[in-house]
């Protein structure tokens, strides 16, 4: 594979989706939605409701099972422990989003070069079918990547300027690694990569898009257990999500090589 | 400098090309006729190592075609594709940046300039494609094609799109193009266009119907013809038809105040049917070998376009 040569295609990638709000614009209201959504069912809500979330009896009963799992968790009462769990549990947003975000940008990227017929002149070049993959994939998971960074940047922030003392050190655990670091990613190249493979079988991005659903309800499930306490996932079955994240990725990649047959891309894309 | 031999492509059971062999050398400007749905597109893509023969070879510079040099040897071909293909949301300067590079040419900056001087498009360099006109767009790809002035160059219908301006800029180009070596496959219906440029055509129609100079094709199919056109006064022309004929004129026709004939052996039979007919009191203003346009061999080898179009593109959606 020449370096050089992905180089200049993720480069392209990248002014594209500069030139092209609509491919960008739902990523970053995503993640706005993301990173400010925590603040206000901890914060607003209450304040508009009269209720204070310290004193939900259910939530109570849920921390309480959870202390034995969130070593943070152990130090904290009362409002502190209450915010310090649910922005632990929220930061399973930040794998939706990047999922989102780069399905979008993957389905954006490959979709379009079908509808503006732009990638027959682009295998006239010396590129490679394993070398356009690796272009697509990088160019789209990097600017997710990139906000992601930036909205968790922004949250930790506002967790330290408006939460409880000791909150935001209790968000600093090998859990939160394992899942903005690891499984987060390779959620993403999933989700990314499944998205390329079904990209070339559609002539619509939003169909491309819809694949995002698959990885997403999981993600969705997990949250919504958590805060119920139905389960809770620690950082040895995080890390077991991220091996088989990584996994169904490898075989994606494959599988995507597979449908990018040159010739298919030639001939049946119309 | 490009040879296909015994080249065929199916998809699936349908047969595209079939059994097609030409080679083109360095200086020669290559036409490829045929109706929609002749196989000239896919005939391009096999030669621009885009997609594999199903049988026979392709070759650029005597090198065939493998899955391992087929980077190395497309980076040797400049590929006009039937549509422009440009990425929109870019501007013409950064479209030819992000080939130049993928072609390998650092620093790019002076084959982007040069090329987008070319076609007049220096001024444009910072428009996005988007609001470009369709002849600009058509314009851009075929710099596109050329910015890194590459040793062969093929070119699917380069002039759609351009007015007569512009697509005289072109064939100026092609001409330049020859003249510097190049090997230049040219797909078009413009038979105007070919007839201009071409040295060499080839008529496909699924299979190779017929290569050769326009000229000889004519002769081929045609025959070569002598034109004898009357002036002033003269005598009846059935009866200078006779006269012709007895002086060694084959085949001879009434069209107009001509006659038009064919000759055995044109050189020396034609001064003395030229002198029967004088002395037979004709007066004659012109003698010339007929030429029939290529147009016509077209339609006689391959039959009306209506006709082929509607037996060739029966599967839409396939390459043509």
């Amino acid at each position: 594979m020449n370096a050089d040569r992905i180089a200049v295609l993720i480069g392209k990638e990248l002014r594209e989706f500069r030139a092209n709000p609509a491919a960008v614009i739902p990523v970053l209201l995503l993640i706005v939605v993301c990173t400010f959504m925590p603040f206000v069912v901890v914060y607003v809500v209450p304040l508009l409701t009269g209720q204070s979330i310290a004193t939900d009896r259910s939530l109570e009963q849920v921390i309480a099972a959870a202390r034995v799992n969130i070593p943070g968790l152990a130090d904290l009462h009362g409002a502190a422990a209450t915010e310090s769990f649910l922005f632990q549990q929220f930061l399973l947003l930040f794998l939706i989003a990047p999922i989102v975000g780069a399905v979008s940008l993957a389905a954006y990227s490959v979709v379009g070069e079908k509808q503006g017929r732009t990638l027959e002149p682009l295998l006239t070049t010396p590129l490679t079918t394993p070398e356009l993959l690796v272009a697509k994939s990088v160019a789209s998971f990097l600017p997710s990547l990139t906000v992601e960074a930036i909205g968790i940047a922004v949250y930790f922030g506002l967790v330290a300027l408006v939460g409880e003392p000791g909150v935001l050190r209790s968000l600093f655990t090998l859990r939160t690694a394992i899942l903005l670091g690891v499984l987060g990613p390779f959620a993403s190249l999933t989700a990314l990569q499944a998205t390329i493979a079904v990209s070339s079988r559609v002539n619509d991005p939003r169909s491309a898009q819809q694949v995002s659903v698959l990885i997403v309800m999981p993600l969705v499930l997990m949250l919504v257990g958590e805060i119920g306490g139905a389960f809770f996932l620690t950082s040895t079955a995080l890390l077991l999500l991220s091996v088989a994240a990584a996994a169904a990725w490898a075989l994606l990649v494959m599988f995507s090589v597979a449908l990018f047959e040159r010739e298919t891309i030639l001939t049946r894309w119309k | 400098m490009v040879s296909a031999q015994a080249i065929t492509r199916r998809f699936g059971d349908r047969v595209a090309v079939e059994d097609v062999s030409f080679d083109v050398a360095g200086g020669e400007v290559f036409g490829l006729l045929g109706p929609n749905g002749a196989g000239k597109t896919t005939t391009l893509r096999m030669l621009g190592g885009l997609i594999a023969p199903s049988a026979g070879t392709i070759a650029i510079g005597g090198r065939p075609f493998t899955r391992a040099n087929a980077g190395s040897l497309r980076a040797r071909i400049g590929f006009l594709t039937e549509t422009p293909g440009l990425w929109e949301h870019l501007t013409a300067e950064d479209n030819l940046r992000v080939y130049a590079r993928l072609f390998g040419i650092a620093p790019p900056d002076p084959a982007v300039e040069r090329a987008l001087r070319l076609f007049e498009l220096w001024d444009r360099r910072s428009d996005r494609v988007a609001v470009l006109s369709k002849g600009m767009k058509q314009k851009l790809a075929l710099a596109r094609a050329l910015v890194h002035d590459p040793e062969v160059v093929l070119l699917d219908e380069p002039s759609a799109n351009l007015d007569p301006q512009t697509a005289r800029t072109v064939r100026d180009l092609l001409l330049e193009l020859r003249r510097k070596g190049r090997a230049v496959v040219v797909s078009t219906h413009n038979l105007d266009e070919v007839e201009r440029l071409a040295d060499r055509v080839a008529l496909v129609s699924r299979t190779l119907i017929a290569v050769g100079e326009p000229a000889a094709l004519r002769r081929d199919v045609f025959g070569r013809r002598l034109r004898v056109r009357m002036a002033g006064a003269h005598p009846p022309l059935p009866q200078l038809a006779e006269i012709a004929a007895r002086a060694g004129a084959q085949d001879v026709r009434i069209d107009g105040v001509a006659l038009s004939m064919t000759l055995d052996a044109p050189d020396t039979a034609t001064p003395a049917v030229i002198r029967a007919l004088v002395e037979a009191g004709a007066e004659i203003r012109e003698v010339f070998d007929e030429a029939p346009a290529l147009e016509d061999v077209y339609l006689k080898l391959l039959g009306s376009p209506t006709a082929s179009e509607a037996d060739m593109s029966g599967t839409p959606g396939h390459p043509s």
